[in-house]
């Protein structure tokens, strides 16, 4: 017995520790991506996320001031720190980290550990201390502007929340929000109730027809959404619906359907006979088992439906493009971010990793929600 | 009007009408043409069950017909017609895509594409769904392995590229090589392995949509057929592929079909990461690269890619057959 | 400004407030006030009105770029009356087919290429612009302008279908000139100064190019205009045309020459940070970043006037970075120093009268200069005032525009689409990553010739 309470603890743990893993391998991808919708897109190319945590070695430049220059008959001395700079200053503001090494020309920029006197040949020194005060001697004047020097600072780690603000404060935002959820919710019931009454007589009722309808709605999964734009709006625009709301929801729904037919069907054929026939005995027509037996008992297959057709709806970009006008009042959250935010500047990676968590949020709160809705309880009481 | 007002009303309107018609069509049908009453009592509840499945199904064949079925047949027909769409030219478009080698490395790309992401994908599923099952942290790990699924493509994209560059400050594999003092390499541009890095980002997507699927039907097997082999003496692995997995063996080929599926249908990794070069092209991104510039020839592809999905096709109509049986 | 003039204005900034001044906050500059071409805006405001209408824009201009048109078509407003509604998306060639086809066509469309304008106008989608001189009389190299612009329509008749709105010069490399200083080099004036240049800087150290053809799905797009610009460089403008045309093969031993051309440089491990395979990924927006790197990651990045969009945000034109000309071969001094460039066409999808104004206002000297007035526009109109451009560099870049002689249009954006955005794309990408010129031409061609 020992033996096997011992067993089954360690596999207790063999699956404690796989699970970790392989949560892990999924997670590590999406933290990069968190992290960086902190960063900006000069960070971003600069270093990885995972180094984002630590102090960088920043290359820094700034230029000698010429301001309290001292002539000493051939030599000039230039000193003052290079925390004055306005570059410096732009880039660091006032928080003056400490320098690391310096150099008095862009290709070698670390050529010096601060606080050592470099001696850069013809009687020409540079000191920088690691506070950034400087002292630059030179043998030419060096006129109105002052030599550069560059340098490595030390900074601390940069988070802001500037793309979260770009992205959730950007014009009509809220309008867009508003406009993603017109558009889902009623794409993710519609299907759902459609596909529910379909999927019944697919795998309940007995007609002619059933394995060809079956097949075709098989078949229809693999379409190419892009094959249907064209035609889906001309039919639009035929019978005056146009670019709307309306059109969106009819194009959503259509192509939601064969999937949400086709699962649901191979749930229902799975639930058990004797109640559906039983019900049927007792004299329920098949509109009454379904709404009483079938659809209550269809709730976990429901509602994995519902979260899929929501995330596709939510996310989609190209059927918002093609069904809704493009005026500013109609743009779903998608096109916003597409056209608004990401823009000319396609290569705004932190405005766009900071768009996807943006639009993550919604869609994860459905999961939960529906997530309960999975469980055996529901199925185990009913069933038996 | 407020505009989140307006959406709450057409909300409404939309779900409503639509519920509205289920119910009076069938209390039409049940009360007006054929009522469960007087003399043809039993003729007339024959002929209205006769009808009803039409009834149930009719909403769901008017927008199948309309969005894809007609465009499905017009695509077909495009197909067959030269660039401009002027010429009538048979199958020319289909016999210049197989000699063209580009196609052919798609195709064969594709193939394969088809074969791992969903194998993988829906083993991931299953073995994440039966092992979170009993963790009191298994919600949560539920919600992580989910997360890709919310995330759009350009997100995921944008992800793998922080994973995948060859910049050894930028991505992470060439961090960690590096690191080691290997040398950065660039993985999409491996010949062969490339497309593999190119499914991981779909397994990564798709393992979430077998995982929820899976872990709800597993909930749905009888707790006493899992008491019954424990008693038994049954260690776990024997529960599950012994008793557990046959008994979903349906919902199995469920997932694998949505998800072999969902691999020819996906375009945008592939459009993302590499734009179809170093041999990674596959039938989708092929065939957008045609799409609205030589609509016969992107059609003759989309013809292709439906082709090669008929196999699964009849295997799930032999699947429903014996169900039904 | 004579006395005369200056009244002209002051009536202008009366006329126009008086007639519609619900929109007056909305402009960028007064009206009356600056450098701007003032009386242009007056004499097109005087014989439009249009008040009430209302007309539809689109563009693949987006974000930030989009509210500069937006605000120049405020002045259209202002002047007209009418409302202009633009909108701008990222997938608008695809928008533009689909609405050619299904219905829901904007009134102006603007073409980042005169390629699909092309196809359009085959089908009957683009109206022809009304005054088909108006680019002749009004840019410079006009004609070269206006023949960029004619098409055949559904008619098979030839006609001029846009007006072209916005331009890129692409024969251009950018550098830093403290990192020149600092070396010692000089601007090369040759390609074999050039080519020495880029050795010298390898045995000094460093790495002379940033080159980046990543971009998504039109990844390897940065080759081919480097090919382009080799071309020029190595064939004279009657063989250029040929190969754009396809009246010479694409795997013309010219052609695989210029492909050579470029792999000179890109081929070349040392001569770019980590190599030709790298090359092929690098993502053009993040390439150029190496040119503002301490050390620098490279010291010359060649690619078109829009690239300092892409520059880190912190750097200024002149300071940090400047440009000069690709410079032709000291070899092949007859061809002169042709100029590669691009453009954006604005043409008519819908005839309205006031559409036809629409166009009729592109074509005014100040429609230009408050586009100039904000960056990142060249333009070759011979009426606009140098003085309005933001920058020495843009002003730079204006000069070589309105000055250029032998101009020719980016080669990919005339190709059909195939091959333009695809083949050549594809191909350029192979070559860069180690297929043979030869081959890829081959390939390239033969894909050509497939679809004629």
């Amino acid at each position: 017995m020992e033996n096997i309470a011992g067993q089954k603890s360690a596999l207790a743990w063999a699956t404690r520790i796989t699970v970790l893993a392989l949560v892990l391998i999924w997670l590590v991808p999406t933290i990069g991506l968190f992290v960086s919708s902190f960063r900006d897109r000069d960070q971003i190319s600069e270093t990885g996320w995972w180094r984002s945590f630590l102090p960088v070695e920043q290359g820094l430049r700034a230029r000698a001031s010429v301001d309290g220059i001292e002539v000493d008959g051939n030599t000039f001395i230039l000193t003052g720190s290079i925390y004055d700079d306005k570059e410096v200053l732009s880039t660091v503001g006032d928080a003056r980290p400490p320098v690391v090494a310096f150099g008095n020309a862009g290709r070698n920029p670390g050529q010096f550990i601060a606080g050592e006197t470099a001696d850069l040949g013809d009687s020409e020194t540079l000191l920088v201390n690691e506070d950034g005060s400087y002292r630059y001697v030179v043998n030419e004047d060096p006129g109105k502007r002052g030599p550069r020097i560059y340098f490595y600072a030390s900074t601390p780690p940069v988070f802001s929340f500037a793309n979260y603000r770009a992205v959730l404060s950007a014009d009509n935002m809220d309008q867009a929000f508003i406009n993603t959820l017109t558009v889902t919710i009623p794409t993710t019931i519609i299907p759902i109730l459609m596909a529910a009454f379909a999927a019944y007589a697919l795998a309940w009722m007995d007609f002619k027809g059933r394995g060809l309808m079956i097949a075709a709605i098989v078949a229809l999964l693999v379409v190419p959404l892009q094959l249907a734009l064209v035609p889906a709006l001309q039919m639009h625009n035929a019978v005056g619906i146009g670019q709307s709301f309306v059109g969106i929801w009819l194009a959503h729904t259509a192509f939601g359907l064969p999937l949400a037919v086709y699962l649901l069907r191979n749930y229902m054929v799975g639930l058990p006979r004797d109640i559906i026939e039983s019900a049927k005995v007792d004299g329920a027509t098949d509109f009454q088992v379904f709404l009483k037996i079938v659809l209550p008992l269809s709730f976990p297959a429901l509602a994995s439906f519902a979260i899929f057709q929501f995330l596709w709806t939510w996310n989609d970009l190209l059927v918002a493009k093609v069904f809704l006008p493009s005026s500013e009042e109609a743009k779903v959250m998608t096109v916003k971010i597409a056209d608004d935010l990401l823009g000319s500047r396609g290569g705004d990676w932190g405005i766009l990793a900071t768009a996807a968590f943006v639009s993550i949020g919604v869609p994860f709160l459905v999961f939960f929600t529906l997530q309960r809705y999975l469980v055996r309880g529901l199925l185990a009481g009913s069933v038996k | 009007m407020n505009p989140a007002l307006q959406g709450l009303v057409t909300i409404f309107i939309g779900v409503g009408g639509c519920m509205a018609y289920f119910y009076v069509s069938n209390l039409i049908l049940d009360k007006v043409i054929y009522p469960a009453k007087g003399p043809n009592i039993s003729q007339n509840i024959n002929r209205a069950n006769l009808v009803r499945p039409w009834l149930f199904l009719l909403p769901v064949i008017i927008l199948l017909t309309l969005y894809l079925v007609y465009p499905v047949v017009g695509s077909f027909v495009r197909s067959l017609y030269n660039r401009s769409g002027d010429e009538f030219i048979g199958l020319g478009n289909y016999s210049s895509l197989i000699g063209s080698s580009d196609f052919r490395v798609a195709f064969f790309n594709n193939a394969l594409w088809a074969l791992v992401v969903p194998a993988l994908s829906t083993f991931l599923g299953l073995v994440i769904a039966q092992l979170t099952d009993r963790l009191s942290w298994g919600n949560i790990a539920k919600s992580i392995i989910f997360m890709p699924m919310a995330i759009s493509f350009v997100g995921a994209s944008l992800i793998w590229k922080f994973v995948y560059a060859p910049d050894p400050d930028i991505g992470l594999i060439n961090a960690i090589l590096t690191s080691f003092g290997m040398e950065a390499v660039d993985v999409l541009q491996i010949p062969f392995w490339n497309n593999l890095f190119l499914m991981v980002l779909l397994i990564w997507v798709q393992t979430g949509f077998a995982m929820v699927i899976l872990s709800a039907a597993l909930r749905g097997v009888p707790e006493e057929t899992i008491e019954a082999a424990i008693i038994d003496g049954a260690n776990p692995f024997q529960v599950f592929f012994k008793i557990q997995v046959p008994q979903i063996v349906a919902t199995i080929i469920v997932v694998w079909t949505t998800i072999t599926i969902g691999t020819l249908k996906i375009f945008d990794i592939v459009y993302a990461m590499t734009g179809g070069n170093f041999g990674t092209q596959i039938l989708p991104s092929y065939m957008m690269q045609f799409m609205f510039r030589d609509d016969g020839r992107a059609t003759a592809v989309a013809v292709l890619i439906m082709i090669i999905v008929s196999p699964v096709v009849i295997s799930n109509v032999r699947q429903a057959r014996k169900e039904l049986r | 400004m004579t006395i005369k003039t200056a009244l002209l204005s002051a009536t202008a900034v009366f006329a126009l407030s008086a007639g519609s001044a619900l929109h007056a906050q909305d402009l960028l500059h007064p009206i009356g006030e600056g450098d701007f071409s003032w009386d242009s805006l007056q004499a097109f405001a005087d014989k439009y009105d249009f008040s009430g209408e209302s007309m539809n824009v689109t563009g693949a201009t987006t974000g930030d770029d989009a509210q500069r048109y937006r605000n120049l078509y405020a002045y259209f407003e202002q002047a007209t009356g009418a409302t202009v509604e633009y909108s701008g998306s990222e997938s608008f060639e695809q928008d533009i087919v689909i609405a050619s086809q299904a219905g829901g066509l904007p009134d102006v469309a603007l073409f980042p290429q005169p390629g699909l304008a092309k196809d359009l106008a085959a089908n009957g989608t683009l109206v022809p612009v009304a005054d088909p001189d108006v680019m002749v009389e009004k840019y410079a190299a006009g004609s070269s302008w206006r023949d960029l612009g004619t098409f055949p329509g559904a008619d098979g008749e030839t006609d001029v279908f846009g007006l072209f709105f916005g331009t890129d010069i692409k024969s251009l490399v950018w550098y830093s000139p403290e990192q020149f200083d600092e070396g010692g080099y000089d601007i090369p004036e040759t390609q074999e100064e050039l080519m020495a240049l880029s050795k010298q800087i390898v045995d000094d150290g460093g790495t002379p190019w940033c080159i980046g053809l990543g971009s998504g799905a039109a990844t390897g797009w940065p080759a081919t205009d480097w090919v382009e610009d080799m071309m020029l460089r190595t064939s004279s403008l009657e063989v250029y045309d040929q190969w754009v045309n396809h009246e010479i093969p694409f795997n013309d031993p010219r052609v695989v020459a210029a492909i050579e051309a470029y792999g000179s440089y890109a081929l070349v491990e040392e001569f770019t940070p980590a190599g030709p395979s790298v090359v092929a990924t690098t993502d053009f927006r993040d390439s150029p970043d190496g040119l503002f790197a301490f050390p620098p990651e490279c010291y010359m990045h060649r690619q078109a006037s829009f690239i300092p969009i892409f520059f880190p945000e912190d750097v200024e034109a002149g300071e940090d970075y400047d440009f000069f000309y690709f410079p032709p071969f000291e070899a092949n001094a007859e061809l002169g120093r042709p100029l590669l460039g691009a453009g954006g066409l604005a043409s008519v999808t819908n005839d309205r009268p006031v559409t036809t104004a629409f166009m009729e206002f592109l074509a005014t000297p100040i429609a230009h200069e408050i586009m100039m007035s904000q960056g990142q526009f060249l333009s070759p109109h011979n009426d606009a005032n140098l003085d309005i451009y933001t920058s020495d560099t843009q002003r730079q870049l204006g000069e070589i525009l309105t000055t250029a002689t032998s101009f020719r249009f980016d080669g990919s954006d005339l190709m059909p689409g195939e091959i333009g955005t695809n083949a050549f794309w594809t191909g350029m990408v192979d070559y860069t990553t180690g297929a043979d010129a030869q081959s890829v031409a081959d390939a390239i061609e033969e894909r050509w010739k497939s679809i004629q």
